[in-house]
């Protein structure tokens, strides 16, 4: 295979009509590495979240792709995202996970730059470059867009794609399920404690799609939802209410996004929750009900785990958390997973929450142990000669999305795969990979950016 | 040869010596190792410096001045 490929995805390795997907995109080391140019140097990515850099000098080291960036606040309090490589011979300028500090000294030749990117330091500038160095074009190499939006910062390589805005159309409104305090409020959230990283031997799409809205391997947790980890004492979390509400797959078909929604009636209160903590449950029901004040009708909206694409989940709910599934390699994930609380949240309900989130999520968390080892086997029984040769089924639902879907007078954007009779659809995940596909064959985002064709020819 | 100053260390109003005989004072330390910033009381070589500050790099510096 040529480590030039730009066809042969659509149909070939991807072919969405039968619902078949090769298992050549998830083990073959010459496409991993036309993903990192193709996908990750031009796709958004999540950085890390304002909460963590409150203060000027304030940094925390994240990733982009394969890439080690720096999320940082200058001195004039303006957040920036570095690349994490000096100038000069390319060492990493900061070896720590995060602090705060005046400039960023790379330990090998001493190059040294503000937290505003600017080379200052050089040694023996006069002696050894005789002062005609030109250090304003040797500061560090800063992402050409960056966007912060209700505390969470992004950044992209690329200086042709779409604002962040742009690249995530209407579904913004579903990521707010995650960004919004449980009590509507904009923004109200903040990362909880420190970020969890973990490293799993898998390629970096097995937890992609499952984030997707896969909701077929629900058997997987089994045992988990047996002994009654959740915040109640039974099941896996409180939502009692999904048993009242539809339960929707929602796909952007243009921009790759997707997300699970549950959709409650009009005309019901939602369930307790959290009734192993008095103070927790008080906190819950207060907030179910300025949601339903503040939101309206779309607060019978309850969002479910969903992915902005290419590789950040979201999980709006119980627990609230952003994960990014880092490529470490063809064989190898990186997993950061960022715990969020509502800013405003009594101390009781964070404490109760941090230790609801840990035993659930993260490298210890009885669920995403269970999701880690289907990951690390599948993969890993995915690499011989002949079980390349058989390509996974991804045929649920073909055929029955739903383009415009309205129930009780509320419109939900996106595509939509209605499953509460269903049980199940692979339909988010098909979703994935168009536009994965899209991104491998095509050069431009004047390609990519399809919806700009329909505004152009609206406008005209 | 001098022994080596550890910077590190080095608390604001700390006076250096650098190569050459200037002195300067220490007015913050990222603790790096590497940099420290300082302003010029001395400088034979280059008297205009007096006064500014600059970042000095460790291996510029000869050794500490004691406070008198």
């Amino acid at each position: 295979m040529s480590s030039t490929r730009t066809d042969g995805y659509r149909p070939g390795l991807v072919d969405l009509k039968a619902g078949q997907i090769s298992r050549e995109i998830f083990v073959n080391d010459e496409i991993y590495q036309e993903e990192l140019e193709r996908l990750f140097a031009r796709v958004w990515l999540f950085v890390g979240h304002e909460s963590q850099i409150p203060n000027p000098g304030d940094f925390f080291v994240s990733g982009m792709g394969e890439e080690s960036v720096i999320l940082c606040r200058d001195r004039a309090d303006k957040v920036h995202v570095f690349l994490n490589s000096c100038r000069h011979r390319g060492m990493k300028v900061c070896r720590y996970d995060d602090g705060n500090t005046p400039v960023f000294t790379c330990p090998y030749h001493g190059w040294s730059y503000g937290t505003d990117g600017k080379l200052v330091g050089v040694p023996y500038f006069r002696e050894a470059y005789h002062e005609k160095l030109d250090k304003s074009q040797w500061g560090l190499v800063e992402v050409p867009q960056m966007s912060c939006y209700k505390g969470t910062v992004w950044a992209c390589w690329d200086p042709a794609a779409p604002s962040f805005f742009e690249y995530l159309g209407d579904f913004v409104h579903y990521l707010d399920l995650t960004l919004d305090g449980w009590d509507g409020s904009e923004g109200g959230t903040e990362i909880l404690g420190g970020i969890q990283k973990w490293r799993i031997p898998c390629n970096w799409k097995f937890p992609a799609e499952n984030f997707c809205g896969d909701s077929y391997h629900n058997i997987s947790h089994r045992s988990v939802d047996l002994a009654g980890i959740g915040p109640s004492g039974s099941g896996r979390r409180d939502m009692q209410e999904r048993l009242m509400a539809r339960r929707l797959q929602v796909s952007f078909y243009e921009r790759g996004h997707q997300t699970g929604v549950y959709l409650f009636p009009s005309d019901r209160p939602t369930p307790p929750s959290y009734q192993h903590s008095p103070i927790v449950s008080e906190y819950f029901a207060y907030c179910e009900e300025e949601r339903r004040r503040r939101r309206g009708e779309w607060a019978r909206l309850i969002g479910s785990p969903g992915e902005i694409f290419p590789n950040t989940a979201l999980h709006p709910r119980q627990p609230r958390t952003i994960a990014v599934w880092h490529p470490r390699g063809t064989h190898q994930t990186e997993v950061w997973r960022w715990y969020m609380v509502d800013k405003a949240a009594p101390s009781e309900v964070k404490d109760f929450l941090r230790d609801y989130y840990i035993r659930y999520s993260g490298p210890a968390g009885m669920t995403e142990q269970d999701d880690m080892e289907n990951w690390n086997y599948a993969h890993a029984a995915s690499r011989g000669t002949i079980a390349r040769r058989y390509p996974y089924s991804y045929e649920q639902g073909l055929g029955y999305e739903i383009e415009t879907y309205e129930a009780e007078g509320l419109r939900i954007p996106g595509t939509v795969m209605d499953i509460t009779e269903a049980k199940s659809s692979e339909h988010n995940l098909r979703n994935l990979y168009r536009r994965w596909a899209e991104f491998m064959e095509t050069e431009s985002w004047d390609e990519l950016a399809t919806w700009r064709r329909a505004e152009r020819a609206a406008a005209e | 040869m001098t022994e080596p100053v550890n910077i590190r260390s080095l608390a604001p109003g700390t006076r250096i010596v650098l190569e050459g005989g200037a002195v300067a004072e220490i007015v913050s330390n990222p603790a790096d190792g590497v940099w420290v910033f300082a302003r010029y009381l001395s400088s034979p070589d280059d008297p205009a410096r007096v006064g500014s500050e600059e970042m000095i790099f460790a291996q510029d510096i000869v050794e500490i001045r004691e406070s008198s």
